[in-house]
Order: C-alpha cells, then structure tokens, then sequence
C-alpha cells in the first residue's frame, strides 16, 4: 500500500464538503441540475475533478429527472455515482426515484437533496427525510459540513451494502455553512463489476414489482435494526434529565450549542438521530419512556415524532408545540427549550427588518424586455417562470410563478377558459436553462392545441440565479470539455412553431417591432403560440467587457418617473431634496436602455476619459 | 471564541470576506464555522454573513452574541444590530464620523480613488484587522492576499487593504 498523505483543513462550503466526500469515496459519475441551496455540489466537483486530475464523469443535465437517471444508469454500470438537486428537484426525479427504490443499484447511488426551511429560496418548505419515507429510501441528515463529508461517504457504503439509492439531505445550514474540514486521501474508484442482464429486475414488469417491494422493506428492517447509525446518538447529558430532546440535522447543532453554553440552565438529555428513515422507532419510544418529557425538534416536518407509537408525554409539531412551519432558529430553539423546562428564555425577538428587496441587476437584459412587454401587451396577463427574471414581478411583469416551466403550461390553461375576460391577452416569460428544463412538453402542448399566447424565452445564455452554471445552448459541458450545442430557436421550430424571431432586448426599437408582430400572428392573425427569443449575454456572467458608455439625467427631464417607475433600475434614484433623478455610476451598467427609453431624452450618454 | 456579522447589499463581497477569513483562520488550525447567504437575494438584496470561531456546531449567531458586525452598507446595520453585543463594535462603510461602539470608514471613497468601488469589502477588512480583539492581524491577512495567484487581483487587493490599514492609523 502506498502511504497516505496527511493532508491539511480547508474552510469548505457544506456542499463543497459533500463533493470532497463525494470524490474520496471514488465515485466516477456525478450529475445535477443547479437550484439553491444545492448548486455548488457539482460546481465543486469541477474544481475537484480539476486539481486531482479524477476521472469522474460531470454533467449539468437537463433537468433533475435525467440527472437522476443519468447516476442510476451508471450505477448500473458498475460505477459509484452521485446526483444532485434541491428539493424541489426531488420532486421531478420522482417517478425515477420511487421506481429505482424498488430495483435497487449496483453502484453505490447517493441522492443528495439540499433541504431550504425558511423557505429563503424556495416554494416549499418541503421535508425530504418525509419524502425518502414516502419513497422508502434511506436518508441521512448532516448536521454540518464536517459530518456532511463523512456522511457522504457513509451513504456510498451503505448503498451498495443494501443496493439502495441513499438520500443524503442536507439543510441550507448546512450547504451554506462553511467550516474548517479535514481532507481524506481519495480511495481508487469503486467497480462493482460490468451490468448483467436480468430483466426481471432492471425491466421489473408488475408481477415481479411485488417481490422487489418485499426485498426492500426487508432491507429497510435489516438497515433500521442492525446499522449503528440507526440508534440515536446521545449528544448531551447523561440520560437521568426529566426532559430530553430527540433532533436531527441542522437544527440539531442548535440545540446542542445553546444546551452546551450553560448545561446547569438547560439539565436536558439531547439525541441526535443521523438517519431519521428507516429510523429506530423502538430505540426512540425508550428514549420517550425513560424521560418526563421529551421535546422533538427537527425540520420541518414531524418524521422522528411520527415513528413514536406513544406520544402522550411527547412535545413536536403535532401538539402544536413547535411551529408548523419556518425555519427553526437559534432564537425559537432556545424559546422551545426554555419553555419546556419551564423557564423563561426572555424571548428574543428580531426587531423589524427592512430588508431591501432583491432586484434585477443594472443593464440586466430581463428588464428591458420586461419593459417592451409591458409596453406592447399593456393589461395582458404575464404568466413568469423559476429564475432571475421571476424578479419582473418588481416591474409588474410577472404575475403567476409555480415552479419550473409552469409558464408555458399555465398559458395555455389561461388561454382556453371559455370564460369571456375583457383582455385575454397572456404572455409568458421563461429563462434558457427553465426552457430546456420543462418548457419543452408545455411548448409542445400550446402548439398542439393552438394556444393563443406570446411566448418570450429570456436566453441570457446561462442558469443565472444559481451562479451562471451552463445550459444545453453552450459548447461546452460542466467541466470544460466539448459537447454539442443545442439550439434553442431549433428546438422552438422543432415543436412545430411557426412564428419564431430573436431579438436584442437592448434594442428599444427592434425589440418593440418584433413583439408588436408577435401579437399580430397570435392575436390579429389568430395562428396561434409565437416565440420571441430575447438573447443578450447576462451582465453577471457575460464574457464580454461591459461598454464604457456613462449616462446623466438633463434639465429636460419632467420627472415622469418612468425610469424609476416602470423600468426599476437600481442605478436609477430620485433624490426628494433636489427633486432630481441620479443616476449611480458605481452601479451602472452601461447598457444604455434608459437613454433609448427615456420620454423626454433627458438621459444624455457623456463621454468619460480616466 | 470571536463571533462576526459581516452584511451588505448582494453584489458587495461580503462571502468574499467570510471566506478569506475563515481560510486563514483553517490554515491558524482554528475551528471556525460561518453561515452565507445565497440564491436570490445575491441580486442586491440583503445579505449577511455570521462568522464563529471557537467550538461552535451551528453556523448562526444567537441574538446579542456578536462581538463585530460589519456593514458595508449603512442600511443594513440596523437589520442586523440585534446580533451584537452589548458592548460590541460596529464598523461601518460610511462616510459620516464614528461615535462610541460605531468605527466608520469611507471604504466605497477610499475603493472609487483606487479604481473600483468594488474594492470596499478590502478596504473595510484592512481597517477592522487593526481594532483590539480582531480575531486576526492586519500581518496575517496581508499574508493570505499575497497568495493570489491572478496578479492584477493581488494588486489591488493588496493595495485596498493597505489604505484600510492606513486610514484607520489616520483617524485614531
């Protein structure tokens, strides 16, 4: 054996961790599709892949259901593989996943699910240990990045001991904590050996689903009752308090630190379970049976709680004792505590926050086309999508958001209601990467069915909102190396639309034509769905140099507040005292909009010499 | 134990700070632990991060506990004062004098005449390395910036972090 390396600390994000327990236990194919907060997952991987020269395969897929399938594929292979998404993303993979428990792997397959209790990025607070219940999947719950690492080496391990998929979910307290985290050398990559044909286990048809169902809850008896991580682990006092605490994940280094800051102010008993499903009902009841009360506090949904048959001298969410919903803070953690020990915790409560409002960058493309859209389809319904440009709502451009694609398929539903409106003008706006995501069978759908809307894919080029990740439109795949282009005007034609035309948002006038031909097609001419594709390069992650243009407000402007208004750039502010509007060089991106928009063109281009 | 609130508008490099300093915290072989904010408010909304040394398990700062809080935008201080201590510093990117428990810096003047704005999370950083119970020197942290590999981004930095250094001997 060669020696290992002791190797030094490094203050990792959680979802860098996970990637570095990802590599160290030889994974070779990992895939994902971004969504905060689990996007760094793979974006880490890149950089892993990079320095240790590691042969494992990356991709950025299309959406979370084929990157699921993607990792399940090559588990099959024999490969240890890895997929990651945000929760919301589980619930696309879905009907690969609850198949996939069933069928089992032969790679070591970890599913990790980055949880947002909050939600701070979110539309749901949605609980994936519930989830990994209802799929009959293991899950494991980091409490933060150091044990986000090791765990994700544990779940590899596990997986292929019970040829299970294994859902690692961590909270946002844990993806966006960063701590000083020990590196392991990486193992060699794992082989479980090349794929045999047995179709009636990888093609289960029904009559053999019925056995398979069996196998699996066996393996989860055998998991829940033999694997030590399944019996909670006592993380303080010595087991003789009259309270004691069963938590799990994040929220769990909470409790322990506030109970660890006075032990004589907080006499509790604190358990910790790491994998709260299959988790250990019998070990926990006895946790319940030895205690005068016990307070469970995990997030967000009741899992632990509802695995305890007798909960008369229980505390959790379903007496109503901890929030149904939130995020479970340092300041609710130490209030629920104190108020079970019967003491007064002098309630903190956050003064009021004013927080400023997130808002679409400076000479970010979104806004202008939001404009023209708002100019050209006055009073139309504008049904909006999951990304930046979801902030149009700012510019009251945006009115409905589902989740991923739900523009397009909204559109239709909002087109064909017999209902008579006195405006039935809709127009739907969706991002490059959401198109590629779930637009397509909407697309697909409104074509078919003749669906009277405009639609305006805004193709910045890349998944902006979590950190500028590539699309299927790019050369280039997430580690750098070549890959096919798709086109998305391609795509469009492709699902058999006739009326598609690109344009630049920046350009006030072209930009107006295209959209006002766009409403001729769908709504003088009555043809059906047209697309407009807005293509500018994102300010954030463009590679081109920003112009160098600088833009001041005249004494010819009336104050119409159009800028302010309806176009919402942040560069832009009215100062009350002088009655004037400013424009922020600091923040400015010399896009150039404002001087083509402006009604009175009181906004003058200066030149500016260093 | 040192516990740090850094906040600002999204845009500002207020991760930027969190990292280098929880990197060369790691590299002391201190247990450091630090909570971001990502996702959509990256968009110039508000933004803060906590920062924790000592042997701390959750990466968020109970209400009161902060010895620091940074602010490199005046609006956001009173967002998140209810962090701090009672006799904890505020140190503020603000072109306004400092008061007792306030230091005040100009960091955005000070970034704008080195070439970029942008500079202001160094230079606030350079300033606060030098007030008593900073969690590290002024020294350690130049050591760490001098590491840059991209030597136009070493330039600068080097040079925001100087005149933070520098325009905190001034007001003293």
């Amino acid at each position: 054996m060669t020696p290992q390396k002791s190797l030094p600390s490094m203050f990792l994000l959680g979802n860098e961790a996970i990637a570095r327990g990802v590599i160290e236990a030889g994974c070779t194919v990992a895939a994902a599709y971004p969504g905060t907060p689990s996007s760094e997952v793979l974006e880490s991987l890149v950089k892993w892949k990079k320095s240790l020269h590691h042969p494992i395969y990356l991709e950025w897929s299309v959406n979370e259901k084929v990157a699921f399938e993607t990792a399940y594929g090559a588990s099959l292979a024999g490969s240890r593989s890895m997929v990651a998404m945000k929760m919301v993303g589980l619930n696309v993979a879905s009907d690969s996943v609850l198949s996939a428990a069933y069928l089992g792997v032969r790679g070591g397959l970890v599913i990790v699910v980055a949880d947002d209790p909050g939600p701070h990025s979110s539309q749901t607070e949605q609980d994936s240990r519930f989830f990994a219940w209802f799929a009959k999947l293991p899950v494991l719950d980091p409490c933060n990045p150091q044990e986000a690492k090791e765990m994700a080496k544990l779940a590899f391990d596990l997986s292929e001991r019970y040829e299970a998929p294994v859902i690692l979910r961590p909270c946002l307290r844990v993806c966006h904590a960063r701590q000083n985290v020990p590196l392991g050398n990486p193992q060699p990559v794992a082989d479980a050996g090349q794929f045999k044909k047995n179709w009636q286990r990888w093609a289960a048809i029904p009559k053999f689903r019925l056995a398979l169902h069996e196998e699996l809850n066996q393996k989860l008896a055998k998991m829940r009752l033999t694997e030590p991580f399944a019996q909670p682990e006592q993380a303080a006092g010595d087991g003789h308090a009259a309270l004691a605490i069963i938590t799990s994940g994040s929220v769990s280094s909470h409790v322990r630190d506030l109970v660890r800051t006075d032990p004589t102010a907080y006499p509790v008993d604190v358990y910790r379970v790491r994998m709260p499903f299959p988790a250990h009902g019998e070990a926990l009841q006895n946790i319940v049976d030895a205690h005068a009360k016990t307070l469970v506090i995990e997030e967000t949904y009741p899992v632990l709680e509802l695995h305890l048959k007798d909960r008369r001298k229980v505390m959790g969410r379903l007496t109503g004792d901890v929030p149904e919903q939130g995020e479970l803070t340092p300041e609710i953690v130490h209030h629920l505590v104190a108020k079970a020990l019967g003491a007064d915790s002098g309630e903190k409560t956050a003064p009021e926050i004013k927080a400023r409002r997130p808002s679409l960058c400076p000479g970010c493309p979104h806004r202008s086309a939001f404009f023209l859209i708002k100019k050209v389809f006055q009073k139309a319904i504008y049904t909006g999508d999951i990304g930046c440009y979801t902030l149009g709502i700012n510019m009251g451009a945006v009115d409905t958001c589902l989740c991923m694609g739900a523009s397009i398929g909204m559109a239709g539903g909002f087109v064909h209601s017999p209902l008579q409106r006195e405006n039935s003008t809709v127009v739907a706006t969706i991002g490059d990467s959401t198109f590629f995501h779930a637009g397509v069978p909407a697309l697909i759908n409104a074509v078919h069915t003749k669906a009277p809307f405009v639609l305006v894919i805004m193709d910045n080029g890349t998944t902006a909102m979590t950190g500028g990740q590539p699309t299927p439109a790019h050369q280039e795949l997430a580690d750098g190396s070549p890959g096919v282009a798709v086109n998305i005007e391609q795509v469009v034609r492709g699902c058999g639309v006739e009326f598609c035309e690109v344009g630049d948002p920046y350009d006030y006038a072209g930009f107006e034509s295209l959209l006002t031909d766009a409403k001729d097609y769908t709504y003088g001419k009555r043809k059906g769905v047209s697309v407009i594709i807005a293509r500018r390069p994102c300010v954030q992650y463009a590679r081109v140099a920003p112009s160098e243009d600088k833009f001041v407000v005249g004494d010819e402007c009336d104050r119409c507040m159009t800028c302010i208004r309806d176009l919402e750039c942040p560069a832009i502010s009215f100062i009350k005292p002088e009655k004037k509007i400013f424009i922020n060089w600091d923040l400015c991106n010399s896009c150039g909009f404002c001087f083509q928009m402006c009604p009175s063109h009181a906004i003058k281009k200066v030149a500016v010499h260093d | 134990m040192t516990e740090l609130i850094l906040c600002g508008r999204g845009g500002q490099g207020i991760v930027f700070l969190t990292r280098q300093l929880g990197q060369i915290l790691t590299d002391l072989g201190r247990d450091v632990i630090s909570s971001e904010t990502h996702g959509m408010a990256v968009r110039g909304g508000s933004i803060n991060s906590h920062l924790r040394i000592g042997p701390f398990l959750s990466p968020l700062i109970p209400f009161g506990n902060a010895d620091f809080l940074i602010s490199l935008d005046q609006g956001e201080t009173g967002n998140n004062i209810h962090f701090l201590k009672p006799n904890g510093v505020v140190v503020e990117n603000s072109v306004m004098a400092g008061e007792p428990g306030f230091k005040r810096i100009d960091a955005s003047g000070i970034a704008r005449s080195l070439g970029s704005v942008r500079l202001e999370n160094v230079v606030i950083l350079g300033y606060s390395s030098t007030l008593p119970g900073f969690p590290l020197s002024p020294a350690e942290i130049r050591s760490h910036l001098e590491k840059e590999p991209r030597e136009r981004i070493r330039v600068q930095n080097l040079a925001a972090f100087d005149a933070g250094v520098q325009a905190s001997s001034e007001s003293s």
